[in-house]
């Protein structure tokens, strides 16, 4: 598969130039901060979040570069301001940029399996997976849907695959996908977390990953973010978007995208256009993840629950810490025969219209449509921000409703959904944390209630599945409630040490209603 | 510029005629060959828009292909139950270039989708926007001086549209709450039809000033509800809109009320005005959004029985004022809270 080779350092010197010289161009103008106030900006933004996050990464230099920015500017005159001005966003670019060069990450992403293997193989040391189990990625994957549109696709434009966030797991998860359908190498913004733990590190620097660091709130900070990815977009980079900007802490599908990163599809596809480039389409490709069992589902849910679902600061020390924790996982999932479903979704293009194999925009009566008429006034391409975000708000809804329309529902699923409502029902109570923290030790629920009710879900689901609003585990389509229950029941306790639900006679105990909540949150939403 | 107008019905007329007042180049589609020809030849569209002399820069055509070809513009004012259809046909001619804006104040049947979100699921226009606002057509053509709102995500709508219609005669204020507006325009109707009722049996001045209120009190609830801004029912297109459409005693929806008050059932009033007011059909989606939202209408509730059910409207005011009054105006949250739960749940616990 030929594909451009990109120099890294070339990228940086372009989003520099052109971050440093929209802001200074902005600055002192009518109505535009002053070339200072983008300066305190970046003094106030940087010590406020370094107050809150003591321990960040880099904070020790960082903390050194602001102290040093307040004293230069202090006695800086207008020419001095804009070298700091250039020098903050270097520094800024340098950080996002890192270790990502293209052509040496095309180089590295070859040796992806055999870097999976050993890495599993370094777990199953201590003989914690036996060789009848050896875990074999293959066998634990399923991808489906649009497989071929995508791998043609990748040959017609850009693609940006955007993939629903469930777990840590997920980047190696696509990075896996994304060799097995023959992809060129894809890149990625992966938060700066991340990149601090050891076991995850070795993964990111390997995957393409170019550093983001969701604290800074820095407006230059984002300008040159965005400005990184756009460039990357541009120029031919296939890459990764997480939209829903970080991992589901409660469990649900995303019902809420970060507009910023993307919005810079449909940048970079005019840009692509002003500059007559060969391929300008820009494809988006939905992708959705399906994992029977979520490796940090209790720290995920624990923190959805404390903070509500804010975007709150997460201690990386979670289950993906834990060599342990990994080993359990992958067992379960090998010993019960269990699969992630990746499903491809229907490809879009920038505005969130389909696209067909050819890169052809499709109305919705399936006729060609110009994506570049989209761009132009009176036929000629116009730059015009709030329509392009217009655009984006399109494009991410119908990314939403991908992810809807292409969840796998999944025993795991079916019954937490299934129990928590009844419990939520028979508390009586319709304030969740007050239900939570009444539900009694040994709150459960008679199996053949459970029964009626997870029929009662199955009916909904293939109702719901009929009119292709959600997908259904074959395990799940063909199978009997209690055999549902059972598979569920088994899945559990596979990999929890307290499994969420535990049957003790003819009763399931619903041992960790966080954990079902967080389970049932997949599917619970999809209705409405 | 070229403008194409779709519906050649009195407000779609007089769109036209405001164009080409203004110099611009009005194309103007009706099916009706008829009528294409008594605009083109006798410059009047008497069975629409009795009385007016249409400007010349009105073209009108049957062929939505040459309506459409090169205009930048697209107004379309075609009724909301056959809106779908148009916009289908049209959707051939339509490019993603075209800035569309709609003059049509309802929701479809059964689907109770809003013109907006028709035009998208139709067609690959993305450039979109709706017209609003206290504007009796037959005033407008005459020149008397009226405001308006074009509510839009796209800035350059409407100022290209400012330009298209806009004069020293009609006023042009802009929105970006078009949901707002769209749901405003449409449910607004069947407070009409409660102050005709209002009007027929005399109960009053101070009767018809409460009702309509309180009906755009459950207006606003539920708009706000499905995520409208509540300011935008104080604006040219809610409180404007309403006091128009409650003071005259021509308007549609008005006298379907004042029938009803009469003892006429619905369906002969509608046989005998011709045509079936919009607010009839926007009291049956209205009650379906009301339920699945959780908003308590009861005047609309109520409205809808004497349509449907064969309340007798004095009986309905009774039913109104033997309610506990609550607060007069709702406070609402700057943002809605998070649901935890929605959808699957809801329908599971229904059912059992």
């Amino acid at each position: 598969m030929h594909h451009r080779v990109l120099a890294g350092r070339e990228i940086a010197d372009d989003v520099v130039r052109r971050v440093t010289t929209r802001t200074l161009d902005r600055a002192d103008v009518d109505g535009g901060p002053h070339l200072e106030e983008v300066i305190h900006e970046t003094i106030y933004t940087e010590q406020h979040r370094l107050s809150l996050y003591d321990a960040a990464p880099r904070s020790g230099a960082d903390r050194a570069f602001v102290g040093w920015l307040r004293h230069e500017l202090a006695c800086a005159n207008r020419e001095r301001r804009r070298e700091l001005i250039a020098l903050v966003v270097e520094r800024y670019v340098n950080e996002i940029s890192g270790h990502f060069a293209p052509q040496v990450y095309a180089a590295t992403t070859r040796c992806l399996p055999s870097a999976l293997a050993a890495f599993m193989h370094g777990l199953a040391h201590g003989r914690a997976i036996g060789r009848r189990e050896w875990f074999d990625i293959d066998d634990r994957v399923l991808i489906e849907g649009h497989v071929d549109a995508l791998q043609r696709l990748a040959t017609r434009g850009t693609v940006i695959l955007a993939p629903t966030h469930v777990s840590n797991l997920d980047a190696v998860l696509l990075g896996f996908v994304i060799y097995r359908l023959g992809l060129p190498p894809f890149a990625y913004g992966a938060g700066l977390n991340l990149f601090s733990s050891a076991l995850i590190g070795f993964f990111m620097r390997n995957l393409g990953a170019y550093t983001v660091d969701r604290q800074k709130t820095d407006p230059l900070y984002r300008a040159v973010l965005k400005e990184y990815t756009t460039v990357l977009l541009e120029r031919g980079q296939p890459s990764l978007f997480f939209p829903g900007g970080t991992r589901s802490r409660s469990g649900a599908i995303e019902d809420h995208l970060k507009m910023g990163l993307l919005g810079t599809a449909p940048i970079a596809f005019r840009h692509g256009l002003e500059a007559q480039s060969a391929k300008p389409g820009i494809f988006v490709v939905p992708c959705t993840l399906s994992y029977p069992l979520v490796l940090e589902s209790a720290s995920l849910i624990d923190d959805y629950l404390r903070t509500e679902g804010g975007a709150h600061y997460i201690d990386i020390r979670d289950e993906f810490e834990h060599p342990r924790r990994w080993v359990d996982f992958l067992r379960g999932l090998a010993q019960l025969d269990l699969r992630v479903h990746v499903v491809i979704g229907e490809p879009l293009d920038c505005i969130g219209n389909p696209v067909d194999h050819q890169g052809r925009s499709r109305d919705p009566h399936g006729r060609v449509v110009d994506p570049s008429r989209y761009f132009t006034v009176r036929g000629h391409l116009a730059a015009d921000d709030v329509r392009d975000a217009e655009y984006t708000r399109t494009l991410a809804s119908r990314l939403m409703a991908a992810f809807r329309r292409d969840t796998v529902a999944l025993p795991t699923h079916v019954l937490a959904a299934s129990l928590f409502s009844r419990m939520r029902r028979d508390a009586s109570t319709p304030d969740l944390f007050r239900l939570l923290r009444t539900l009694e030790p040994e709150a459960g629920v008679d199996q053949d209630v459970a029964q009626r009710d997870v029929a009662a879900i199955l009916d909904r689901l293939r109702q719901l599945e009929s009119k292709n609003a959600v997908r259904i585990a074959p395990e799940v389509r063909h199978s009997s409630p209690e055999a549902v229950i059972q598979r569920a029941l088994a899945t559990f306790a596979s990999y929890h040490a307290t499994p969420p639900v535990e049957q003790r006679g003819t009763r399931l105990q619903a041992t960790d209603p966080k954990l079902l909540y967080y389970y049932g949150n997949r599917i619970e939403g999809l209705a409405s | 510029m070229n403008v194409a107008i779709l519906g050649a019905g009195n407000w779609g007329t007089v769109l036209a005629h405001l164009v080409a007042r203004n110099g611009h180049d009005a194309r103007l589609w009706t099916r009706n060959a008829q009528q294409r020809d008594e605009i083109n030849a006798a410059r009047t569209n008497e069975r629409a828009i009795p009385g007016l002399a249409i400007a010349r820069g009105v073209r009108a055509t049957t062929d939505l292909h040459a309506a459409l070809a090169d205009a930048e513009l697209v107004l379309v004012a075609i009724p909301s139950q056959s809106f779908r259809d148009v916009c289908h046909r049209a959707s051939e001619a339509l490019q993603p270039d075209h800035l569309v804006v709609h003059a049509s104040k309802g929701l479809e049947l059964g689907t109770h989708r809003r013109m907006s979100e028709i035009l998208v699921e139709e067609t690959c226009v993305r450039q979109l926007g709706v017209l609003s606002g206290p504007n009796i057509a037959a005033e407008v053509a005459q020149g008397k001086p009226a405001g308006t709102v074009i509510a839009s995500h796209f800035p350059r709508l409407i100022e290209v549209s400012r330009a298209a219609l806009g004069s020293s005669r009609f006023m042009i204020f802009d929105g970006t709450d078009v949901l707002g507006i769209e749901l405003c325009g449409a449910l607004k109707n069947v407070v009409a039809i409660a102050a005709g009722m209002a009007d027929e049996m005399q109960v009053g001045d101070n009767a018809k000033a409460f009702l309509a209120t309180r009906g755009m009190a459950e207006v606003t609830r539920l708009a706000h509800a499905m995520g409208a801004e509540s300011a935008t029912m104080m604006g040219l297109a809610g409180i404007g809109d309403l006091t128009v459409t409650c003071a005259s005693p021509l308007s549609r929806n008005h006298r379907i009320g004042v029938a009803l008050a009469r003892g006429e059932r619905l369906a002969a009033a509608a046989a005998r005005l011709g045509m079936v007011a919009e607010g009839a059909h926007a009291a049956v989606a209205a009650r379906e959004l009301a339920r699945a939202h959780g908003i308590e209408m009861p005047l609309f509730q109520r409205v809808h029985a004497v349509l449907y059910e064969n309340l007798a409207p004095r009986d309905a005011l009774e039913e109104l004022m033997l309610l506990p009054a609550g607060h007069d105006v709702a406070r609402f949250a700057a943002t809605r809270a998070p649901s935890v739960s929605r959808g699957m749940l809801r329908t599971v616990s229904r059912s059992s």
